[in-house]
């Protein structure tokens, strides 16, 4: 036996002694539980760190031409740094922190740059994100009162996300009253203008200053119905057996976030009926409702309804790969699974998942004891993500 | 006034689908709080970093979510089994996050990871010989760090293979175990040893020279490094 024979040998086994570790899933989930707890320690305290720019003094020439340079650094700095914002009078903000204006108080969010929201009637938001280009702010209930100011010479997106809908702001001032109870969404411009999406509106409604939008998920009452009462998602060809109270409470509970209730209430309607009248989202969100609650039938039947009413759509990839992980996970059946994770690998090629379906195809190919398909994979892996999630496991097949 | 809807393209929510997902990762009673924190993130690596950079709220999650398990494999490669890994692995991801403005390369976030796992095994070695030290010195105050392992002539055989390795001079072992155990390609090691490439060819030589010189003195180690699947029939 050479050298090298004999390091690969050792090699071989001390891997596969320290693959062999039952305490991985547990001592993986204890430190992930412990990171996100120190993160979030060491965001409250860094609110008391933050630096504030002094004020340069000129003295001479000299000094006023480096105050000079040290104003534009700064105005530079102030210019491109992202914004922050201060709830109440002076209580720093962090990024999803919920807002909350309860016991009839308003409370007021203001923004670095200028915006401001203002919190009332059980109001309560999230800022999810916020850097100088850009604010996304999820809006969970109650109703916001939004001053946006757009700097000079950079046009800044600001996007709210209300229960099914999202708001993006191309103007200045606006008003969004939202119940989470029951889904209901009014958005009311003063000057400018915003384009609300999603929901029940096929179509992007734009509602400009002094203008309101009340988009209402109920079927059309009929030929005199309010113009302003935006056409709900359901097809031509919805079965009329599907009572129309029934179809509004299934979609008033998936908006309000109560997947389970949502569910139930599907069920209660017809959920076949169902499946055939969803959008693509709502499609989803029962999926996950059947895949997180139960029975998983259901969400194998939303998927598939996805699939079969929008084929094409990022979301109809995205149900392949939710059902392949299904099978995977819950039936065993990796031929199956595998045949999945193709289909959304050959439907969508650059999707957000591509690195996630590569490496359980190969994992789905190995359990179904295709050990040639397992190693094309893991090539095509390790080729495409080096140093991804899966690129061990890959190793390992590799070297087998 | 009421507006109506105009007529467009239906606008892509693949933003909201993130809200929804927030479901799947709570196994618990699905009350509304719960179902909006935390939030999920969905993502490339590029997307990943520049989101960790804004401070998203699923950003942290979502990084240790994806390399966790790939960080505390190179740890426990580097180390052997030890019972500081869970600390390590915390310090590893702490680490990162606080130097995540640096990265350069976005999507190399992987392999950064691993140069970050590297140093913080490193350091470990080096705390575990002064502990040594501090064993010879009193025995009775220090416990071994070393986690006691279910009997086995596999995980005996590895703790005497890591106990040689302890002998080893830090940055050989360090290319060694990267190389051998971890299956990391030559290129692979040097970045994360952060040194050239024949830097790391010749530590490996070194190391392999020593390692094997090493291991023909023990007579059970000697007898694996020639008999390699005496462990797989033990176990089996």
């Amino acid at each position: 036996m050479d050298r090298k024979e004999g390091l690969e040998n050792i090699a071989r086994r001390v891997r596969e002694v320290l693959a062999d570790d039952p305490a991985a899933s547990d001592e993986l989930r204890r430190s992930r539980a412990a990171v996100l707890e120190k993160v979030g320690r060491r965001k409250m305290t860094s609110r008391f760190l933050r630096w504030s720019p002094g004020v340069p003094r000129r003295r001479s020439m000299l000094l006023a031409i480096s105050g000079s340079f040290a104003a534009g650094a700064a105005a530079l700095w102030i210019w491109t740094r992202p914004p922050t914002f201060e709830i109440g009078e002076a209580r720093p903000g962090e990024l999803g922190d919920v807002v909350e204006a309860t016991d009839g108080r308003v409370v007021p969010v203001s923004f670095s740059e200028g915006s401001t929201l203002v919190l009332r009637d059980g109001g309560r938001v999230r800022v999810l994100s916020l850097n100088a280009a850009a604010a996304r702010v999820l809006v969970e209930d109650g109703v916001v009162d939004a001053t946006i100011v757009h700097r000079q010479a950079r046009k800044t997106r600001w996007e709210f996300e209300v229960g099914l809908y999202r708001v993006t702001v191309t103007g200045t001032k606006f008003r969004i009253a939202f119940r989470a109870g029951d889904g209901s969404l009014r958005v009311s411009t003063e000057a400018g203008r915003v384009v609300v999406a999603g929901g029940c509106l096929e179509a992007p409604a734009t509602v400009g200053a002094g203008e309101s939008l009340e988009p209402s998920c109920a079927p059309p009452a009929g030929p005199a119905a309010n113009d302003s009462a935006v056409a709900p998602a359901a097809p031509p060809d919805a079965t009329p057996t599907v009572k129309a109270n029934q179809i509004e409470r299934w979609r008033q509970l998936l908006a309000g976030g109560h997947l389970l209730d949502g569910l139930r209430a599907a069920e209660r309607a017809s959920f076949d009926q169902v499946c055939r009248v969803a959008t693509e989202k709502e499609l989803l969100a029962l999926a996950d409702a059947g895949r997180f609650f139960g029975p998983s039938k259901r969400a194998v039947a939303a998927l598939t309804a996805l699939r079969q009413r929008f084929p094409g759509s990022r979301d109809a990839g995205t149900a392949a790969f939710t059902l392949g992980r299904m099978a995977f996970e819950n039936d065993h059946d990796y031929r199956k699974a595998a045949g999945w994770f193709e289909t959304y690998m050959r439907e969508e090629p650059r999707g957000p998942l591509m690195g996630d379906a590569f490496g359980r195809l190969m994992e789905a190919r190995l359990h179904s004891g295709d050990g040639t398909g397992a190693r094309a994979s893991a090539q095509q892996y390790l080729r495409r993500f080096p140093g991804g999630p899966y690129s061990s496991e890959a190793i390992g097949i590799l070297s087998k | 006034m009421h507006s109506s809807p105009r007529n467009g393209s239906r606008a892509n929510l693949s933003q909201f689908r993130s809200w929804w997902t927030l479901a799947t990762e709570v196994p618990s009673t699905p009350s509304r709080i719960t179902l909006v924190t935390p939030l999920t993130f969905v993502g490339d690596d590029a997307a990943l970093v520049e989101a960790l950079r804004v401070g998203h709220p699923g950003a942290v999650a979502a990084l240790y979510d994806r390399y966790g398990a790939q960080v505390r494999l190179t740890l426990r490669s580097i180390l052997g089994p030890d019972d500081d890994i869970p600390d390590l692995l915390q310090e590893v991801f702490i680490r990162a996050l606080d130097r995540i403005g640096r990265l350069r390369e976005v999507d190399r976030l992987g392999s950064w990871l691993t140069t970050m796992a590297v140093f913080v095994g490193r350091a470990q070695i080096r705390v575990r010989s002064r502990r040594r030290w501090l064993r010879v010195l009193s025995p009775e105050r220090t416990r071994s760090r070393q986690l006691e392992q279910p009997p086995s002539d596999a995980r005996r055989a590895v703790r005497e293979i890591y106990a040689v390795l302890d002998e080893m001079p830090i940055d050989q072992r360090m290319v060694f175990v990267l190389r051998h155990f971890h299956g990391a390609r030559l290129a692979e090691a040097a970045e994360a040893c952060e040194t050239s490439l024949a830097t790391v060819k010749r530590r490996l030589a070194q190391a392999e020279a020593r390692f094997l010189e090493a291991v023909r003195r023990q007579p059970g180690l000697a007898q694996w490094l020639e008999e390699g699947t005496r462990w797989t029939e033990k176990k089996a």
